[in-house]
This record gives C-alpha cells, sequence and structure tokens, in this order.
C-alpha cells in the first residue's frame, strides 16, 4: 500500500519518495506536505468529476523565485509534475484541483509581496499570493486613491491567478489581461525571463509600457502550462472626485428584451459613456442572491417555489421574480468622472433607456435602491470593492455543485438572444435551469452559465456532465468560442479550437517544458495525451 | 426546540468531531471512538437557522463535554469570511477543535477562509443539499 493518497503518472513510489526527499531538504517539512488532511482542501471542487481524478500527491508553498527554480530542477529531474495555484479561487472552472490525477500543488499563496504601488502612474506590482484585499488595504493604510477592478470572489482571489485565467471584472478595467503589464516568469529550465520593458537592465517602464520589443509574449503564459508567473504588473484607476461614481440598475419584465437592451446600450458603451464591464443579469442569478431565512430558519431558495423534478417552469420563474421584485432581465452599470460629467452622461442613458422601453424599465439609482444588498454587492465591484455575496448562488439549488459554462457572444442583439435561447434549451432539457450573466466588454459579452446541480446526487452529477458537454458541442457548432473552461472540460474545450491551434499549443509545449512538468491539462496541453 | 433527527444528527456529528480533534486523524469517515472529552476546548460555527446558541452549547456539552464556545455567522457573506478568519486565527492555541454547521454559500466562503488562514479539515460532508458539516485542524499557517 502506498504512503503518499496518490502518485504523478508514471512515477514510482520509490522516485517520488525520492522527490519528496528532495523537496523538504529545500523546503523544510512543514511546506511540503503529503498528509491527506492538507491535501483534503485542494479536493473541494465543483464539478461533476470524483475527487480521484484530480487528487493532488503533495502540496508546496515556496516564497522566492530562488525557491522555485530549486523547485523545478527537482521537478525535472523525477518527472513530479507541478499544479500551480496563486490562492487557488478558481470558483466555477476547478477550483484548486490539479486536472489530472497526482500533480503536485505549488501553492503560491506563501509569496505575498506587494512589491510596489506606484501612486503617479496608477499601477502596481505583485506577488502571486497577493489578493484583491490586499491591496485595498493597501491603499487605505496609505491613503491612496486608487482603485483595482476585481471579479466576483474580490476578497480571496489573487490579481495573478484571475489575470493569469484571463478573467474579467466590473470596472472600465474588467479585461484583466489587458490592462496588465508587464510579468515575471519562472520557466520549465529554471530561467526567469520578465516580459515587456522587465528585461532591460534596470527598466524604468516595467510596468507602464507593455509591449517591450519584438514578438510580444505574454499571452503565452496566460491559461497555459509555460511558466509560472512570480510577479505582475496591474494598472489601476485613479479614483474619480466625490459625486464622481454613479452605480445604477434598470430591470426590465420579459426574457425576450434581451436583444433591445443590448441594442440600447452598446452605442452608450461603444462611446464610453457607459465605461465599465456592465453586466445584464437574468432573473435566476439575481434571485440566487436574494437567499434568506424566514423566522423559522427555513432557508428561501428554490425548492421553496419549486418541490418538482426538472428545471422551474416558466410560471414559477415569474412567481419569484414577483416575489423578489426581480427583472427577467436587470442591467446593472455605472458611470464614472466628475460630477458634472457624470451628471451630463445620465441625461444620455436614461434617456436612451426611457425612449425605447418607456414604462417596461424600471430605473433604480443608490437613492431608490436604498440599502438593497444586491444594488451594494453591484455597486461594490463596480468600484473594486470587496464582496462575496456572488456565492449566495451556492445555495440556490445547494449540493456544492457549480459549474460556469462561459461561451463569448459578439455584443450583438441577436447574438446575445440566440445563446440565451440555445442555452436555455439545452440546461432545461437535462432538468437544470438558466442561470445567467452577460458581462459587456469592448465589443463582446461573456456570458457566464452557472450550471448549478447536487453533487451529492450521483445521477444529478452525471446529468449535469452531460448538459455541459452539450452546451460545449451545440455552442461550438454555432460558432461560438468558449472563453475558459472547468478542469474537467479543458481537454474538449481545446479541441474546439481546431487541430492547428493544439499543434501550436503543443509546439510550444514542447520547446519550453519537454518533460512536461508544468501543470499537465492546464487548457488541454498534455505531452502525455496525443493529439 | 430541535427536533429529534437533528438532536441525532449534532450527537454523531459532535462526537466524531471532538474524537478527531483530538487524535489527531485525518480524513476519516465519522464514527471514530470518542476520546479524551474533557480536553476538548472546542469552537463551532453556525448559521443561525440550524439552532439558536443555547441549543448547540447544551447538544455539544452533552455528548462532548468540554469547554465550547459558539458563534453565529451572522451578517453578509462577506462578513462570514473575515469573521471565520479571526475565529480561525484566535482559536489557534486557545482550542483544539474547530467545527461548523452552514449552508452551502456559506461553507463555500468559510472553506476559503480556513484554507487561506493556513488550516485543513479532517472531514467535510453534505449532510444533504442545503447542509455541511465540517471539522477543521487547528494548525499553524505555512
Amino acid at each position: 500500500m502506498s504512503s503518499f493518497i496518490a502518485l504523478p503518472k508514471g512515477v514510482t513510489e520509490e522516485a517520488f519518495a525520492k522527490a519528496i526527499r528532495e523537496y523538504r531538504e529545500l523546503l523544510g517539512e512543514d511546506r511540503v506536505r503529503t498528509d491527506s488532511a492538507s491535501l483534503q482542501s485542494y479536493l473541494k471542487i465543483m464539478i461533476p468529476e470524483t475527487e480521484e481524478l484530480h487528487k493532488p500527491s503533495a502540496a508546496m508553498y515556496p516564497r522566492t523565485v530562488k525557491e522555485i527554480q530549486a523547485i523545478v530542477a527537482i521537478a525535472n529531474k523525477y518527472k513530479t509534475p507541478l499544479w500551480t495555484v496563486s490562492t487557488g479561487k478558481n470558483m466555477g472552472y476547478g477550483s484548486a484541483a490539479p486536472a489530472t490525477r497526482g500533480q503536485i500543488v505549488l501553492d503560491l499563496k506563501t509569496m505575498k509581496k506587494i512589491v510596489h504601488v506606484d501612486e503617479e502612474l496608477g499601477y502596481c506590482l505583485v506577488e502571486p499570493g497577493v489578493t484583491y484585499y490586499d491591496l485595498q488595504q493597501y491603499f487605505r493604510k496609505h491613503k491612496m486613491n486608487l482603485w483595482v477592478d476585481v471579479p466576483a470572489p474580490s476578497a480571496m482571489a489573487s490579481p495573478v491567478g484571475n489575470t493569469a485565467d484571463r478573467g474579467v471584472g466590473y470596472t472600465p478595467y474588467g479585461e484583466h489581461f489587458l490592462v496588465s503589464c508587464g510579468m515575471e516568469v519562472v520557466l520549465a529550465n529554471g530561467d526567469v525571463v520578465r516580459t515587456g520593458t522587465g528585461g532591460v537592465q534596470n527598466s524604468t517602464s516595467w510596468q507602464s509600457y507593455k509591449w517591450g520589443y519584438g514578438p510580444y509574449v505574454d499571452g503565452i503564459f496566460t491559461q497555459s502550462n509555460y511558466g509560472i508567473i512570480t510577479k505582475l504588473g496591474v494598472w489601476l484607476l485613479k479614483g474619480p472626485p466625490p459625486g464622481g461614481y454613479m452605480p445604477f440598475l434598470m430591470k426590465f419584465p420579459k426574457v425576450e428584451m434581451l436583444a433591445d437592451i443590448v441594442k440600447t446600450f452598446m452605442p452608450l458603451r461603444l462611446a464610453q459613456i457607459i465605461p465599465n464591464a456592465c453586466v445584464v443579469v437574468n432573473a435566476g442569478w439575481e434571485a440566487a442572491g436574494y437567499f434568506t431565512y424566514d423566522k423559522n430558519g427555513r432557508g428561501t431558495n428554490r425548492s421553496t417555489f419549486f418541490k418538482g423534478k426538472g428545471s422551474l417552469p416558466p410560471k414559477v420563474f415569474q412567481e419569484i421574480m414577483d416575489k423578489y421584485k426581480v427583472g427577467a432581465w436587470n442591467f446593472y452599470a455605472a458611470l464614472y468622472g466628475s460630477p458634472e460629467q457624470v451628471a451630463l452622461n445620465w441625461k444620455y442613458v436614461s434617456g436612451a433607456f426611457k425612449a425605447k422601453f418607456g414604462k417596461n424599465v424600471e430605473i433604480f439609482t443608490e437613492k431608490e435602491a436604498k440599502d438593497d444588498p444586491i444594488f451594494e454587492y453591484r455597486k461594490q465591484l463596480m468600484m473594486g470593492g470587496s464582496t462575496l455575496q456572488e456565492f449566495g448562488l451556492y445555495n440556490w439549488r445547494g449540493g456544492g455543485g457549480s459549474m460556469w459554462f462561459a461561451p463569448v457572444a459578439a455584443a450583438r442583439p441577436s447574438e446575445c438572444d440566440k445563446q440565451m435561447r440555445i442555452a436555455t434549451e439545452i440546461l432545461n432539457k437535462h432538468g437544470f435551469d438558466y442561470v445567467s450573466e452577460f458581462i459587456v466588454g469592448w465589443r463582446e459579452m461573456h456570458h457566464i452559465i452557472d450550471l448549478l446541480y447536487d453533487r451529492t446526487q450521483p445521477d444529478e452529477m452525471h446529468k449535469a456532465y452531460r448538459c455541459f458537454d452539450e452546451l460545449l458541442k451545440v455552442f461550438t457548432r454555432n460558432g461560438y468560442g468558449t472563453y475558459r473552461t472547468n478542469t474537467a472540460f479543458m481537454e474538449k474545450a481545446a479541441n474546439t479550437y481546431g487541430p492547428e491551434m493544439r499543434k501550436i499549443h503543443r509546439a510550444l509545449k514542447q520547446a519550453l517544458d519537454p518533460n512536461n512538468i508544468l501543470a499537465p491539462g492546464k487548457s488541454g496541453i498534455n505531452l502525455d495525451i496525443p493529439l | 426546540m430541535m427536533n429529534v433527527n437533528r438532536r441525532t444528527f449534532f450527537k454523531s456529528f459532535l462526537s466524531a468531531g471532538a474524537a478527531l480533534a483530538a487524535t489527531g486523524m485525518a480524513a476519516t469517515p465519522r464514527q471514530a471512538e470518542a476520546a479524551s472529552r474533557e480536553q476538548i476546548r472546542g469552537v463551532c460555527l453556525y448559521v443561525p437557522s440550524l439552532g439558536k446558541a443555547g441549543d448547540f452549547v447544551e447538544m455539544m456539552n452533552r455528548n462532548a463535554p468540554g469547554s465550547w464556545t459558539v458563534h453565529p455567522l451572522n451578517g453578509s457573506l462577506t462578513d462570514h469570511y473575515f469573521t471565520t478568519r479571526t475565529l480561525y486565527e484566535e482559536a489557534r492555541g486557545n482550542a483544539n477543535t474547530f467545527v461548523g454547521v452552514v449552508d452551502p454559500a456559506t461553507f463555500a466562503i468559510v472553506h476559503e477562509a480556513i484554507v487561506d488562514c493556513g488550516g485543513c479539515f479532517h472531514y467535510i460532508t453534505y449532510e444533504d443539499r442545503n447542509r455541511v458539516t465540517f471539522s477543521a485542524q487547528l494548525s499553524e499557517e505555512v
């Protein structure tokens, strides 16, 4: 019987034990864990597969770049694969568990330095263990009027991890990779490369000029396994003056109105009158945020309204909308600038929607919303605040299952409408609800669909897997790519982008990591699996 | 007033949690024999829908005697994260058992709060789709 809870593929127990001894000589006993209690934290997955498939063999906690260089040397020697996480909060996409069984989790939460914050130009340089909340605290402590764009699990997530996975947020800097500037990366051969202008000795513009000279390489270190990012530059927003931030909500009563909603706001978005990554949230997602307990302590969730099997019938959805006073669609956006600019832009925005929808739109600013918790949550997200309200989704159906299906739609009314209809049909067919939000980028929408299911029920697990699989197939057939996916579907998602792209990904892997030691399976890139 | 099922649930839950904490066993099914109950210095988090503080103290002392403190997780989910972090940090050195009875959304947050403090888990169990119990190891941060 093995003394380890899992072993990397193709590595004998004896070789693995030797590797662990060497890792411990480097980091000490305490920072190399193989006991099941320590490793259980990495097994809190929400995808419809068993934990066994994603069980790590060990977890390591380096503190310096030098230690990581020494780790990759040992990893090459014993062929022990390393699954890197920054803070491991990739909720909805596989959490912190490795894509394949037996990998060692290289947990960088112990690298927590905020190396530099430049208030004058609005940027920072951080290590992987720094969270968005850490940065916010830093700004507060040093009285800096700076905002950092955050994803929904803001307090716990890390700018390095989220940017490396090409996550998005909700302010005008919502596209995180776009507002990153300069990386430090440890390669599989131990080299440390600084991208952009970082390679210039004593560079003074590493975090202010992205492109450097020659081919731009930062992109190959995102959603990939070609290196370990150990530092990242992030651009920050200057906070607007008092009265210069105006979040608002517009509620629309009918599902069929989506196309007209998109048609109305996209010109405002393109003109930068609405400058932020605004969101269009459906009734299911919105209602899930209002989970409350009644006076008898009973949770109010989906089962309060529907005890039957299968997806929620439209009549019940309407009942839920009435109960929580949510729209079929709920559009959250914000205006930024001087108070005068904001007041003027508000006339354009409110005027455009009133002209289009008349009495079919309800408009809420902070004044009308008062202390509504969901409005407050959206307000925080659109100003780079810390809120974890989105986790309320997990109470809606219960059972701890969640997968985010995340296709991209060109920001045209017809495309968004079509995606909504296809997704609803497939989800309902498998007995699940359409729970979604569209995050509006520059010319596209990240259509985030939370496939919520009960992991404690094997039949729901199977259904959820089949449903996700069908979503992926049908969306691909209709010409829609997914922007990100979970560890159960990385191989399949990679296939949807065609054999030529897969060959490029593989060629890069062979060149940069011939021993396949860095996160095999990430985004479907794995030299152990033939194309 | 708790119903009978809930009493049974807490009885098994607390016995197991206490035993695991005392023996240092890892991720073992919740059937361990009770051990050294008098040594228990426990902290229990709960969401208020699952019972009142007085009920929790009474039940815990009946099934796993020791010194127990219970903490309702009130406020927003964001508050739950920071409250859990604070309680976990405080429990280090002062307690030997850290358990909880929470809903799935709260669990998702409490789990991360404990992990972010360097903690790990003896066990995590979905009692049903709306209720999760756990026992966390009070380990030092790496």
